[in-house]
């Protein structure tokens, strides 16, 4: 059925109110979504998986409803879709990898349960790098996902199909997992808002492990308003997660309030740290010249250690991996090779075929600094260094609301443009300092480089559990650009 | 000091991967690059600051009352796996040699 309706010109509130007012059905809203992947994703390869019988099943649910006037919730009939490492009962949930290709979910994560419960069609399952290691989407078994602002270049990663699915108009609400910065860098390439909540805000109960003291789920959206709404569905306690807190903050309460007399951090030797391009550090700028305009104050702060946050995440969250990985043994669920004589044969010939060459290295780093010298010489060394972070963090907060900071030290790259592993992790320069010290963060699109002409970023950072906080500053910022969210290429009618 | 490929192998069987002799020598390479990566964390007096394992504070561990609740039934719980017997888990020997 042809239908007038095109979700991607369509906020949350856009889809909510017309819902609720009868201006369609929650099943024309799911043929409509389903009609733009079918012209556009088959260019983009977003989704690994469309679940149209989960979305029409939800969709009949939320049309009864309406007609009985019970109530439909807060993200009723808005297109979404799920980061592949979300269990999703009757959903493959793969990683991105071979390990969990034939792996179908039993259960249902909480993040994906909070969103659907909400009203949200769940459309599918979105592309990744594998288990989370990478920050292109190049590493997924299943093939790459495009950045829709350009086909030839990266979307970012590891969330790379969630941050496309919105850029291309495929979905208005997706969610990621972010352990150096796999929600806040996409979204940075994409040209889409991307958060990552203070750890604990959101349940990680159902997504697959990659480093839990690092690890937080959290929304893709067009708007930071979008991205409010979704948290407001996604957060509090989980009685599956026992780090999840309890949280009765209304993120969207406050978008409006503007960031008159907010105190906004900047730290010049961190923009204009070795490695960030022209492009980026003019974004900041950019964005700091537009937050003072806006009433904000400008403080400069240091954090002293954060220059240690790659090397202290590179020991941690291997090391973590290497913990989690450790339960695919091909007994339970995962790939098991064949015709293997004995039970050490199937481990190591399940894994080597299962889990590509990132992946192996990820677990056999974290493996050796877990081992006695390396534990000595960098893994607890290592959580010293987050606590020397954390603090820079806890004295910075003490003198200002949020901190202005790069997201990405440069806009999306070529396929196959940065190969070497080291060289890919500087990708994290400016991310992973906040996931170390468990504070949120939250990259906010900032128009088109001026070098590249491919999207920029800026990243709000705020204290731990002031997700409030960074999005209202966000909202404000976001009033100064005046950009489209979802690429021209995919604008329907050819704009 | 770099570690060797004997080191790597090592490495790769306690973690139950196998590699062939062509991919050690690449393992290897890139976990010394890596390593590498890591110096900055040796570079700080760390004397006195205590570990930070967690990124939360003040958590405590959270138990709940030991009650049953609803788990997965048999059928369930065995639908990810490549072989069952008598509502088990079916694994290769684990002595070679043996029986299955």
């Amino acid at each position: 059925m042809m239908t007038a309706l095109d979700p991607a010109k369509l906020s949350v509130a856009d889809i909510t109110s017309g819902f609720a007012a009868g201006e369609f059905s929650a099943r024309e809203m799911v043929d409509a979504a389903f009609e733009v992947i079918e012209q556009r994703d088959k260019d983009i390869h977003a989704f690994l998986e469309l679940t149209p019988e989960l979305a029409y099943a939800k969709a009949t649910e939320l049309d009864e409803a309406r007609a009985k006037g019970e109530p439909i919730g807060p993200l009723a009939a808005v297109p979404s879709g799920f980061k592949d490492n979300m269990n999703q009962v009757g959903t493959h949930t793969t990683c991105g990898s071979a390990m969990l290709e034939s792996y179908v979910s039993p259960y249902d994560a909480t993040c994906v349960a909070n969103i659907i419960k909400a009203g949200g069609l769940p459309l599918g399952k979105l592309n990744m790098d594998e288990f989370a290691f990478g920050s292109s989407t190049e590493t997924s078994y299943f093939g790459r996902t495009m950045n829709p602002w350009d086909l030839e270049r990266v979307p970012g990663g590891s969330s790379g199909g969630s941050a496309a699915a919105v850029a291309g108009g495929l979905a208005t609400i997706t969610l990621g997992s972010d352990t150096g910065g796999s929600i806040r860098q996409p979204a940075a390439f994409c040209g889409v808002v991307g958060l990552k909540p203070t750890y604990g805000v959101v349940s990680r109960y159902g997504v697959v492990a990659f480093g839990s003291s690092l690890d937080q789920v959290g929304p893709f959206g067009k708007t930071v308003r979008d991205v409010a709404s979704a948290l407001n569905a996604l957060s509090g306690r989980d009685p599956l997660d026992c780090t999840s807190q309890e949280c009765t903050v209304d993120f969207t309460a406050n978008l409006e309030e503007g960031v008159r007399g907010m105190k906004v951090g900047i730290i010049p030797s961190l923009t204009f740290a070795e490695g960030a391009t022209p492009e980026v550090r003019q974004a900041v700028e950019e964005a700091a010249r537009n937050l003072e305009g806006l009433g904000a104050e400008l403080v400069e702060v240091d954090l002293p250690h954060v220059e240690a946050s790659l090397a202290a995440y590179y020991v941690i969250g291997p090391a973590e991996a290497f913990s989690n990985l450790s339960r695919f043994d091909s007994i339970r669920y995962g790939h098991r090779a064949q015709g293997c004589a004995d039970l050490v044969e199937q481990y190591e010939r399940s894994r080597a075929e299962g889990f590509s060459t990132e992946a192996r290295r990820r677990i056999m780093l974290g493996s050796y600094l877990l081992s006695a010298d390396a534990y000595n010489t960098y893994y607890y060394p290592a959580q010293q260094v987050r606590t020397l972070i954390t603090r820079d963090y806890v004295e910075a907060f003490k003198k200002v609301d949020v901190i202005l900071l790069p997201t990405s030290p440069r806009t999306a790259f070529k396929f196959g443009e940065i190969s070497d592993p080291t060289s890919m992790y500087l990708s994290d320069m400016f991310t992973v300092s906040i996931n170390i010290a468990g504070n949120g963060g939250i990259s906010l699109p900032t128009g088109p480089g001026v070098d590249t002409g491919l999207p920029t970023a800026v990243q709000l950072v705020g204290p731990q559990f002031g997700d409030d906080v960074i999005l209202r500053a966000a909202a404000a910022l976001e009033t100064c650009y005046d950009i489209p969210r979802v690429a021209p290429m995919c604008a329907r009618g050819g704009e | 000091m770099p570690l060797t490929e004997h080191d790597v192998r090592d490495i790769a069987a306690y973690t139950r991967i196998g590699l062939t002799s062509d991919e050690l020598t690449q393992m290897t390479k890139d976990l010394n690059d890596i390593i590498e990566t890591l110096a900055p964390i040796t570079r700080y007096d760390l004397e006195g600051v205590p570990p930070t394992f967690h990124p939360i504070g003040d958590l405590s561990n959270v138990m709940r009352e030991d009650e049953p609740r609803p788990g997965f039934d048999t059928e369930t719980a065995l639908s990810n796996t490549g072989s069952t017997q008598d509502g088990s888990f079916k694994i290769p020997p684990i002595l070679s040699g043996g029986d299955a």
